[in-house]
């Protein structure tokens, strides 16, 4: 059956968070098949105005729907994510289903396998509903150029919903689905979570597998949940979580209960502030949100101090020199013999990536291991980072807009090149309506104490609990 | 220190190295991208500790045969 097909009977099925669908699930007052039926009316309904998605799998997650039904009916479902509809990003590979990373490159790319994260979710019982929009192999765009269009913005369509992980954030934000898995190597899960009004977790590197995702740069890629709320993130970095001795950059630590630890309370967590990292660089409506997002979380009775640390073009420099080059050897092949089949943003990023010597290459991986080594110092004195989430709100959707890669610092960047988990949380709302965001970063595999402290700050706030008025 | 940018000619050159034979379209591109990349490299190549370790390690037991899971 086609997606428009489908009756949107109930439309506030697409207002639950994916917590509040489970419990109304495992309650019996809520089938898994109304939840798809109601999240596949939705998209058929406006996704046309907000292009989050590239392909619904309307057939597939029916069927799954009715087995998850099944598995209610009989008492035995598989777990807090058992008939969750859930997206992915393009870029994540699916048996059967086209996943082609928003490239021409990959138009026809029906993978045999599933990725070891979709697996995952699959396995706890989530229905996958689609295949979200990125940017082209989640660093060419917003690009016009490309064989789908870029998402935009749920918030306003006459702005984009960041990227890389487009599509995931509009998805969500659009409440097309109430959880979607990003890819993030620079910001790709946080600045979406941060423009679209979500929560975005990129954990700790390792902490979940890339193995079937298209890889963007090796050493720097991660998945991570995109949701509404923290404590979904929770639910669903819990099943996404493990150890995967197929994937190299795999790393086996155990996985504790997430949702357990959002204690709600921040009393006594010390909380080092980089405040020199947006202060001079962020619009000041961002600015006086985060600070504003800071206070709250002094209130609620975290200690927190104001830290410097090496300034934001370092790790930018750093992160971007060793990405080119890990682009370039994944994408030299293409560059040379099919450079028409690229959009030109993801050309344009990517092939100077063959000018950069070798030594560059290693002299950026040893800058990398000192800026990590010094950030992490901070956490002897400290048990959690802060700083914007994201510098700006989200852009206008401008095809002749310039290449902000040029031109900006991104405030992201320094968690990915540390490899530790952070966070974005809705923090406020520009005077247009488009939403802020507060970044939280802690210890290597101690995302826990990262999403306690943002599921702290959503029960005493209600930036998350505003709905687009998507029409 | 004063750095001069690499002209035209040096990016060819470079461009020939790397064995990127580019129709004249693509090589426009590729001296735009490298202008913007050029200076990130200058700020890149600092001097360092002979004995700094890149940040990045090889274990061979990632790459034993293993049954997926």
């Amino acid at each position: 059956m086609a997606v428009s097909e489908a009756t949107e009977t109930r439309s506030d099925l697409c207002d639950l968070t994916l917590t509040e669908a489970t419990r109304l699930l495992a309650a019996g007052k809520v089938s898994p098949v109304d939840l798809v039926d109601a999240c596949l009316a939705r998209i058929g309904r406006l996704d046309g105005s907000v292009h989050a998605f590239i392909t619904v799998c309307a057939d597939e997650a029916r069927s799954e729907a009715e087995k998850s039904a099944r598995r209610y009916a009989s008492g035995t479902p598989l777990g807090p994510f058992d008939g969750v509809p859930f997206a992915l990003k393009d870029n994540i590979e699916t048996k059967g289903i086209r996943s082609t990373s928003h490239s021409k490159l990959l138009i026809d790319n029906v993978p045999a396998q599933d990725a070891h994260i979709a697996t995952k979710l699959k396995g706890a019982g989530g229905i996958l509903i689609g295949k979200t929009a990125t940017f082209e192999f989640a660093l060419g765009g917003p690009s016009w150029d490309l064989p789908f269009p870029p998402a935009l913005n749920p918030w306003s369509p006459e702005h984009l919903p960041g990227g890389s992980s487009s599509g995931s954030g509009a998805a969500v934000g659009a409440r097309f689905v109430p959880a979607a898995v990003g890819t993030d190597t620079g910001g790709s899960v946080r600045w979406p979570a941060a423009v679209c009004g979500l929560a975005g977790l990129k954990p700790t590197y390792g902490r979940i597998s890339r193995r079937g995702v298209h890889p963007n740069t090796f050493s720097i890629d991660h998945c991570g949940p995109m949701t509404r709320t923290v404590e979904d993130c929770a639910v669903m970095l819990g099943v996404a979580a493990g150890f995967d001795p197929l994937d190299p950059g795999s790393i086996d630590e155990p996985v504790p209960d997430y949702a357990a630890a959002l204690t709600g309370s921040v009393a006594g967590l010390k909380i080092g502030l980089i405040r020199h990292w947006y202060n001079d660089t962020a619009t000041p409506e961002v600015v006086a949100a985060v600070d504003a997002a800071i206070g709250k979380l002094r209130e609620l009775g975290a200690v927190v101090e104001e830290i410097e640390l090496a300034p934001l073009q370092d790790y930018v420099d750093c992160k971007t020199t060793i990405s080119t080059c890990e682009l370039y050897a994944v994408h030299e092949k293409d560059l040379k013999t099919r450079p028409q089949d690229f959009g030109r943003l993801l050309r344009t990023r990517v092939i100077a990536g063959g000018l950069i010597r070798a030594e560059d290459y290693v002299q950026a991986m040893r800058w990398r291991a000192e800026l990590t080594t010094k950030l992490l110092a901070t956490f002897s004195r400290f048990d959690l980072l802060a700083t914007a989430g994201w510098l700006t709100p989200a852009d206008p959707a401008d095809p002749n807009g310039f290449d902000f890669f040029k031109k900006r610092l991104i405030v992201t960047m320094p968690f990915s090149v540390a490899g530790i988990p952070a966070l974005s949380v809705p923090c406020g709302f520009t005077s247009q309506g488009l939403p802020l965001s507060l970044q939280i970063a802690g210890k290597p595999f101690d995302e826990a104490t990262v999403l306690r402290a943002g599921d702290a700050y959503q029960r005493a706030t209600e930036w998350h609990l505003r709905k687009p008025a998507l029409t | 220190m004063e750095r001069t940018p690499a002209t035209r000619e040096e990016i060819a050159a470079m461009a020939k190295i790397a064995g990127l034979d580019l129709e004249p379209v693509y090589f426009e591109e590729l001296v735009e991208a490298y202008r913007n990349i050029e200076p990130m490299l200058w700020r890149i190549r600092q001097g360092r500790d002979r004995a700094d370790e890149p940040a990045h390690t090889f274990d061979p037991r990632k790459f034993m045969p293993r049954a997926a899971g």
